[in-house]
């Protein structure tokens, strides 16, 4: 989940920066993204993530711009996770994983909330199911509180990793006690990602041995440029990125952008792989249920044998989007 | 579906498995088929391939023999070990009351992600009150998940032994729609009908208006019901 911002609000600041980005700059290299909600997304979101390098990502379960008023509706999003978007996914070659968990803002109807909570257990077990996510806190209210311990507790008993949201407003002491009663119920640090952080959370994230997870989002969250420096001043140990993207404005390429921004910057190529791809594995990974042997990587999509495509997965060949022609 | 033939082979599916998996994933498959009940089944069911893993099964020639003597043109060859296992763990349960039973698999079905509803469609053919699960095979080929589809339509018979002609048609139509290969259904033969020539020969029509590929399996299901002059005059494309 990502954005509180209120489009009319936004500050566009005065000089933008136009600096294209270059895919030469990325070529070859390859990335994953542990937080991006494809359900809001194009498939020529999907294509040009295939294109940058993206081969696997994680979609957390979040809410959906409304609050949701029935079950119903929550065990067809978490179905659709494991299901539907999947197969979209896979038709570009780029690896699709989730985390299934109740968000924090919807733990505060109540009602609804209890009923969510059975019916979790049902989907936290399947194939591809890699962490409880996201989970913490918004307004930080007594039922978030319930409802992120309640779920903390899940983790523990699946032995999953955990998948924190931080809240918008009152961050750093939100991400204090994110922290704090994960220590209570019994989870170890390392099986905890903490996200969205920035400038004024992560020391102690990292300094207590939690993994530390960057939103690149335009306007309300991290940039790029920050998250340069960031890399520079922590290094690479325990530190990932995501892009978040949703329903917002966002962009669903920031980690390959961030990776070529650093590349620019001078930070090593071992230092990006770390945090554009091989941490967030190594943190999900404890869930069992990643193996990079599934991640699809050089997809010849002209291939055919016999008349029969060889695309794998379910895989479509791609269209021409620069032609005038539809066929 | 003969059910007699469904125990038949439930035997020789067990057989495969057991040489397929680990000696720890099959003990701990018999202890949660032992007295499975409604509750832990879908818990079991989800989390089946963390303990068989998903290589692709190896079926012996001495098996497949047995698959064949079953008089069923089946074939387990380009399975993964959890398809299969699944397939058997659902074989395994019973329940007298035939409400329970359907909201139990309907359960499944309503939860599963992309794997295991290949597996759950693999299942139909082995489930009791074969007429109970018409609707969810029609529903399942409104899928636009292709392994979906190809579980409820290669090599699988419950289709042609259950389904009413209309939603043999539409799977038969669907196939084509998303080009499949055609061949593998089970059942085609005995299943062909003069409705169906008849929307094939329209969307035959059709894709040759469009300037598109006419897959020739469709004429094989078209030409025992019109003539050869026909048949040739609409090769050439005059409908």
């Amino acid at each position: 989940m990502c954005c509180s911002h209120n489009i009319e609000e936004r500050s566009v600041p005065a000089t933008q920066s136009t600096e294209k980005f270059d895919m030469d700059l990325i070529k070859g290299m390859k990335f994953f993204d542990p937080h991006v909600h494809m359900t809001s997304r194009t498939t020529d979101d999907y294509q040009a993530m295939a294109d940058a390098g993206i081969v696997a990502l994680i979609e957390p379960s979040f809410w959906l711009g409304q609050p949701r008023t029935g079950p119903g509706s929550f065990k067809d999003y978490y179905s659709s996770l494991v299901g539907w978007e999947r197969f979209r996914s896979s038709q570009f070659g780029i690896k699709h994983y989730c985390t299934i968990g109740l968000n924090s803002r919807e733990a505060n109807n109540e009602p609804l909330a209890e009923q969510v909570m059975e019916m979790l257990p049902l989907f936290i077990y399947k194939d591809g199911v890699v962490g409880i996510g996201e989970i913490g806190f918004d307004d930080q209210t007594a039922a978030e509180e319930k409802y992120y311990r309640l779920q903390l507790d899940l983790a523990k008993e699946s032995g999953l990793p955990v998948q924190i949201h931080t809240p918008h407003r009152d961050k750093k002491r939100g991400t204090q006690r994110s922290m704090d009663i994960a220590i209570e119920h019994g989870l170890e640090p390392h099986m905890v990602i903490v996200d969205h952080n920035n400038e004024e959370t992560v020391k102690e994230v990292l300094d207590r041995g939690f993994w530390a997870a960057f939103t690149i989002y335009p306007f309300t969250k991290m940039g790029n440029q920050r998250m340069v420096e960031i890399t520079k001043q922590y290094g690479p140990e325990r530190i990932m990125v995501n892009s978040a993207a949703d329903w917002g404005i966002s962009d669903p390429m920031a980690v390959p952008k961030t990776a070529a921004l650093m590349k620019l910057n001078g930070i090593s190529l071992k230092d990006i792989e770390l945090v554009t791809y091989r941490n967030a594995i190594t943190a999900f990974a404890q869930s069992g249920q990643i193996n990079e042997a599934d991640f699809v990587t050089a997809i010849d999509q002209s291939a055919r044998f016999e008349g029969n495509s060889i695309l794998r997965g379910g895989q479509q060949p791609r269209i021409d989007k620069s032609s005038i022609i539809i066929s | 579906m003969a059910v007699y033939n469904a125990s038949e082979l439930t035997l020789i599916l067990s057989d495969i498995i057991k040489e397929n998996i680990t000696v720890e994933a099959w003990d701990w498959l018999q202890t949660q088929t032992n007295g499975i009940n409604n509750s832990g089944i879908s818990t079991t069911f989800g989390l089946l391939p963390r303990k068989t893993g998903k290589a692709q099964i190896q079926v012996s020639s001495g098996q497949q023999g047995l698959i064949n003597a079953s008089k069923l043109d089946l074939t387990y060859n380009n399975w993964t070990a959890d398809r299969l296992s699944r397939v058997w763990l659902l074989t395994q349960y019973r329940e007298e009351d035939q409400d329970k039973y359907f909201r139990t698999i309907e359960n499944l079905f309503s939860a599963a992600e992309m794997n295991e509803q290949v597996a759950l469609y693999s299942t139909l053919p082995f489930l009791s009150y074969p007429q109970l699960w018409v609707k969810r095979c029609a529903e399942g080929i409104r899928s636009n998940i292709g392994i979906v589809l190809e579980a409820i339509m290669y090599h699988n018979p419950y289709p042609a032994e259950n389904l009413p002609e209309p939603a043999w048609n539409q799977m038969v139509l669907k196939a084509f729609f998303t080009d499949k290969q055609v061949n593998k259904i089970y059942g085609l033969d005995d299943r062909a009908n003069s409705e169906l020539a008849r929307i094939l020969i329209d969307y035959a029509r059709e894709r040759h208006a469009a300037g598109r590929d006419i897959n020739s399996m469709l004429w094989y299901l078209v030409e025992k019901f019109v003539t050869e002059q026909q048949l040739n005059n609409m090769k050439q494309g005059h409908f």
